[in-house]
């Protein structure tokens, strides 16, 4: 009996939270312009529609170049945030953590409304620039995370081994610390990167008709009209999300295996 | 003693550009929306005598004439238009009565029985009430449209009918997201339970599922749903196929679309949080309770499930302010009656460029967030959850 519940509830969650995509990706390659079933043959048709027809290569191309620089700009806003936040005092690391996460929790469409008014008023808009900028705030928070843990979780008798042999403060952690940590920045820069790669609400307020990115070519599309390159996208992006997986998880392992 | 200062130095430094970043990137636009949703700087600007008039509290006299009419002759049609507009959503027929007032600004004679002569609706005083409010430097039009709550006129504050239009989308974005917390929680605990329980292989297919669904973008798996649910869609023509309808159903553009769809997309942050409850449950406990004679069911409910209601609680509680702020999935699958705040914030930016409701509506979102962010930590705290590091 309770097996059965066990199983039952268990099936219909699985089979909710994976047969979406299961089922329509596929039809990347249907043959037919009907996004349906059944399919009428395979083809790498659609495929050809996304390399070789606007908007989708130049969103594509838009959102590297974005996601590039929101990732350089994240780490180092991040990155900086944590180490100094990590040689704070217990009051001091309290507070800046809050404010260097706290852009997590705020809605997008708020910080998309804030950001273009404000960067509007300071001169920044068109370009690229205002959706790297917003974009670096969005991923610093990750970053900042992500490198506090890897902080976090050295072994402090390093530390004092350093300090026994008569290293500074600063030099030990400039030396033996952050090389360690080295795990975490990088973590953070693929979560950073990914981050502004899915982005569309803030990007919706901040990019002009020239920095439009792939999330936003796939949203408008799909107010538009359905049609299967929008599936051709959708599978092309997963897959770089199941890459983000993959890469992760050796970076975990890696870190791992050295502890 | 130099190594301490060499520290305090070396910190500073590293903190000097986060802070500075986080400071002009997102400290300030957030201030900024706040004060755009009081800033009247638009219209005191182009009105400053009229302004300065009604400042110092002086009647609606043949001095104001001559200040509106000398403000309307230094405006170009373009800033007279703009301005129109903006008294227009406050009274119908504002921006055609400004801008023919000031076309012939310059023919008028420059007294309130030459301006009543020009057209009779200046002689009245509800015309002249909506210039005083609405050309000082602050202005409290934005708060009480998206409040509904304005002056009775008695003196008092009250809320017209038909006015809490926005109060009761404010609703409806916590109904939703209610909707969405039970059902996140009710499908994802089976699956947290597999992911910390089950054999091997179960946990590995049921995990991986669970952080590929988490890393794939909400815009993918929104684009899915809209894929399946539209009329001529995968799961109509399943449904026809099967005999089970005969005619298409709306399944997408309504509610069901809309809380079937975000279900999907934050049931991972549900899952996450459960799961790590659960895998710091001893399966000991669960042994001893058997062993001690209670069945499956009665273990359980009296031993298992009271343990697992924390991590419950920070995965809806995750969900619940994730999905307060939710934007494109609604806006891809829900009909005009399912949208949510961001949708009308998002549209007051987009259509009208109408800074000063988006702003107000963004603090009202904001404070709800924070609300149910506080409550999360009171929560906490009751329950004792901190001890335990969650």
């Amino acid at each position: 009996m309770s097996r059965a519940i066990y199983w039952i509830s268990l099936s219909a969650g699985f089979l909710f939270l994976v047969l979406p995509l299961l089922v329509v990706l596929p039809l990347a390659f249907n043959d037919s312009s009907f996004l349906n079933y059944p399919m009428e043959g395979f083809t790498w048709r659609w495929f050809g529609v996304v390399f070789h027809q606007p908007p989708w290569m130049a969103a594509l191309m838009n959102s590297l170049k974005v996601a590039s620089g929101a990732m350089v700009a994240g780490v180092l806003i991040g990155g900086l945030a944590a180490v100094g936040t990590m040689l704070a005092g217990r009051w001091g690391r309290l507070v800046l953590s809050a404010l260097f996460i706290s852009p997590i929790v705020i809605p997008s469409v708020v910080l998309g409304v804030a950001m273009a008014y404000a960067f509007g008023r300071m001169g920044v808009s068109g370009g690229y620039l205002p959706l790297v900028l917003a974009h670096a705030i969005l991923g610093a928070p990750l970053v900042f995370l992500s490198v506090m843990t890897s902080l976090r979780g050295l072994d402090p008798e390093l530390e004092r081994a350093a300090a026994s042999m008569g290293a500074s403060r600063w030099h030990r952690f400039r030396t033996v610390t952050l090389p360690l940590a080295a795990p975490g920045f990088l973590t953070g820069a693929l979560f950073a990167f990914i981050t502004s790669f899915d982005e569309v609400v803030v990007a919706l307020f901040l990019a002009s008709p020239q920095s439009q990115t792939l999330p936003i070519a796939l949203f408008s599309s799909l107010r538009d009209r359905l049609e299967p390159p929008i599936v051709v996208v959708a599978l092309l992006l997963s897959l770089v999300s199941c890459l983000f997986i993959v890469v992760l998880n050796r970076l975990q392992k890696r870190s791992n295996g050295r502890r | 003693m130099s190594g301490t200062r060499h520290n305090l130095a070396a910190k500073a430094t590293l903190l000097i550009l986060p802070l500075v970043m986080y400071a002009a990137l997102y400290l300030l636009p957030l201030i900024s929306i706040g004060s755009l949703s009081v800033d009247n700087g638009e219209l005191s600007d182009r009105f400053s005598r009229l302004s300065a008039h009604f400042g110092t509290d002086a009647p609606v006299d043949d001095a104001a004439a001559v200040a509106l009419l000398a403000d309307l002759q230094g405006m170009d049609s373009r800033d007279r238009a703009e301005a129109g507009r903006m008294f227009n959503q406050e009274k119908q027929g504002f921006r055609s009565l400004l801008i023919d007032t000031g076309k012939a600004a310059g023919d008028i004679p420059p007294t309130l029985d030459g301006l009543t002569a020009f057209d009779p609706r200046w002689g009245e005083p509800s015309w002249w009430e909506v210039l005083e409010r609405n050309v000082e430097p602050v202005t409290w039009r934005h708060v009480q449209k998206a409040t509904g709550i304005k002056p009775d006129g008695q003196g008092g504050f009250g809320i017209a009918p038909g006015d809490d239009i926005y109060l009761r989308i404010l609703v409806r974005t916590f109904v939703i997201a209610g909707q969405v917390t039970l059902l996140t929680l009710l499908l994802g605990y089976p699956l947290a339970y597999a992911v910390a329980n089950g054999t091997p292989r179960v946990r590995a297919v049921v995990l991986m599922a669970v952080l590929l669904s988490f890393w794939t973008s909400i815009l993918v798996r929104t684009t899915a749903w809209v894929v399946l649910l539209q009329t001529n869609g995968l799961l109509n023509g399943l449904l026809i196929r099967l005999g089970i309808i005969a005619e298409p159903l709306q399944l997408i553009f309504n509610r069901f679309g809309t809380v079937v769809a975000m279900t999907h997309v934050l049931l991972p942050f549900a899952i996450l949080p459960m799961m790590n409850v659960m895998r710091t449950i001893p399966a000991a406990q669960t042994d001893a309770s058997r062993s001690l004679g209670a069945g499956p069911v009665e273990t359980f409910l009296r031993v298992y499930f009271p343990q697992t209601l924390r991590g419950a609680a920070v995965g809806g509680g995750t969900v619940f302010i994730l999905a307060l702020g939710f934007y494109v999935t609604p806006a891809l699958t829900g009909g005009p009656g399912d949208q949510m705040l961001s949708y009308y914030i998002a549209d007051f930016v987009k259509k009208g460029l109408n800074w000063g409701m988006a702003s107000v509506l963004s603090l009202m979102l904001l404070a709800s967030v924070i609300l149910m962010l506080l409550i999360g930590l009171l929560v906490r705290r009751l329950a004792g959850w901190r001890r335990q590091g969650v």
